[in-house]
């Protein structure tokens, strides 16, 4: 999908002088070098690859990140309007670019975004097994507990999600899952990413995801990234109270951080997820740090 | 031997008559698929937020031939295997005026790159346009592509009075 949003001349060193399959993050702010993030490491892009000297960097130009955004919209900026309004587009393979720009407003309302001055592009990668040797605490005796897998940025979360759908797929366990993919990040479009199972619904708020999707798709088990909002605590306590399981994410980069969290302390006080899944990049994304149960208390790992 | 000859001269001149009348035909239908292009624009870009290359894979038949060859060249720019220049999207056109070329080709050009108000207020002003050229249009294919062919007839007539 990379070829299909950048230039051919960025893409040629990218596919040919980097190892591509190795990059989490591209970001490219105006009259600045492109800055890769491989593995935990940051370089810079040069035209040899990628490089830690400033002088062999390539400079992103204004029109190079117009023509980038232009190509990830498929050409169509206004079919992506919507994203743009809450600050990135993501492609159909799953790539996710966060934009910097002026946002227009009217009447309080956000129109649009214009005049990018940098993007951030995450490349999703499929982590096989990444989410086994939690699997076991997240699912016992045919029931699915509801968990929150707690991490920084980037450490892997939504890989997290997506293996565990794809676990239980592959395991048989016909359970009605529902994706809700507010970002579009979950569904990569890969061949069996999202397993035999599961149903989705993109784009939509928390809120109107679960409502609809509970009332419509009557699923055993949502699973949605990025919980942070104290709607999103509501959505998940409306879907609990449903008797939906649910298998999220939330930004934390520890358990204690986590509990200081405001949004969610109405959630832990009713003991709403019975586990919580701690990722970092210790090893690379997705190193399970450890899971725990509603009191906190490490369960393995 | 005489009188075929006649018969390929006055054939030839209905035929030249023809050709001239076909450009203004084309012209015509040209205009008449771009102005339908841009309602079919305004509808899906408005209601299904429809992607630009699915709107001009989706076009019918009739209109495409219309377009003359114009929606494929620019359906190989959104595919990123051709660059969008004047040259390349018109190919092979060539009974467009220069002016003409330069609106249109400004008209491809502003296509997707803006969101759903902007495009549609662009569109609109575009459609003007058309609407004001596909008139003028209109009116000369009525008005000489008829009496091209006419001509032709009269002056293949002509001729073959005068040889017998």
């Amino acid at each position: 999908m990379l070829e299909k949003i950048f230039s051919d001349e960025i893409y040629n060193i990218l596919s040919s002088k980097v190892n591509i399959k190795s990059i989490n993050e591209i970001r490219m702010r105006v009259n600045k070098p492109i800055v890769l993030l491989i593995g935990a490491q940051r370089t810079f892009l040069g035209l040899h690859g990628s490089t830690s000297n400033i002088k062999e960097a390539i400079f992103a130009s204004k029109i190079m990140i117009e023509d980038l955004i232009f190509r990830a919209s498929e050409c169509s900026i206004y079919s992506v309007n919507e994203q743009i309004k809450k600050g990135f587009i993501v492609t159909p393979g799953g790539i996710r670019l966060g934009l910097g720009g002026d946002l227009i407003e009217e009447n309080g309302q956000i129109k649009t975004m214009t005049n990018f001055s940098s993007v951030n592009i995450r490349i999703p990668h499929e982590i096989k097994n990444c989410s086994l040797s939690a699997f076991d605490y997240i699912l016992s005796e045919n029931h699915i507990n509801n968990t929150l897998v707690i991490s920084p940025p980037g450490a892997g979360k939504t890989t997290f999600l997506r293996d565990f759908i794809v676990q239980l797929s592959e395991r048989n366990y016909a359970y009605n899952v529902l994706v809700l993919d507010e970002r579009g990040e979950l569904d990569i479009g890969t061949d069996g990413c999202l397993g035999n199972f599961a149903d989705k619904i993109a784009f939509a708020s928390k809120k109107v995801g679960f409502e609809n999707g509970i009332r419509s798709l009557s699923p055993n088990l949502i699973v949605t990234d990025e919980l942070g909002r104290d709607e999103d605590a509501l959505a998940v306590q409306y879907a609990i109270n449903c008797g939906v399981s649910i298998l999220a994410s939330a930004h934390s980069d520890s358990i204690e951080s986590f509990i200081k969290k405001s949004s969610f302390q109405k959630l832990i006080e009713d003991k709403a997820f019975q586990r919580y899944v701690l990722l970092s990049m210790r090893n690379g994304p997705g190193t399970i740090e450890g899971v725990y149960n509603e009191n906190f208390s490490r369960l393995r790992l | 031997m005489k009188y075929i000859l006649l018969a390929t001269l006055a054939a030839v001149c209905v035929f030249i008559g023809f050709v001239f009348s076909r450009k203004y035909r084309r012209r015509a239908r040209f205009y008449q698929a771009l102005l339908y292009l841009c309602q079919k624009f305004d509808i899906e870009i408005n209601y299904s937020r429809e992607r630009l290359k699915n709107i001009f894979a989706n076009l019918d038949e009739k209109h495409k031939n219309d377009l003359q060859g114009i929606e494929k060249n620019f359906i190989s720019f959104l595919d990123g295997t051709k660059p969008l220049e004047k040259a390349t999207l018109f190919e092979g056109v060539t009974f467009l005026k220069e002016d003409e070329k330069d609106l249109i080709f400004t008209f491809f050009k502003s296509l997707g790159r803006s969101d759903v108000d902007s495009q549609t207020k662009e569109i609109k002003n575009f459609q003007a346009r058309f609407e004001s050229i596909s008139s003028t249009v209109n009116n000369e294919n009525k008005k000489y592509g008829s009496l091209s062919i006419k001509l032709g007839i009269v002056a293949g007539l002509l001729l073959v009075v005068v040889f017998i």
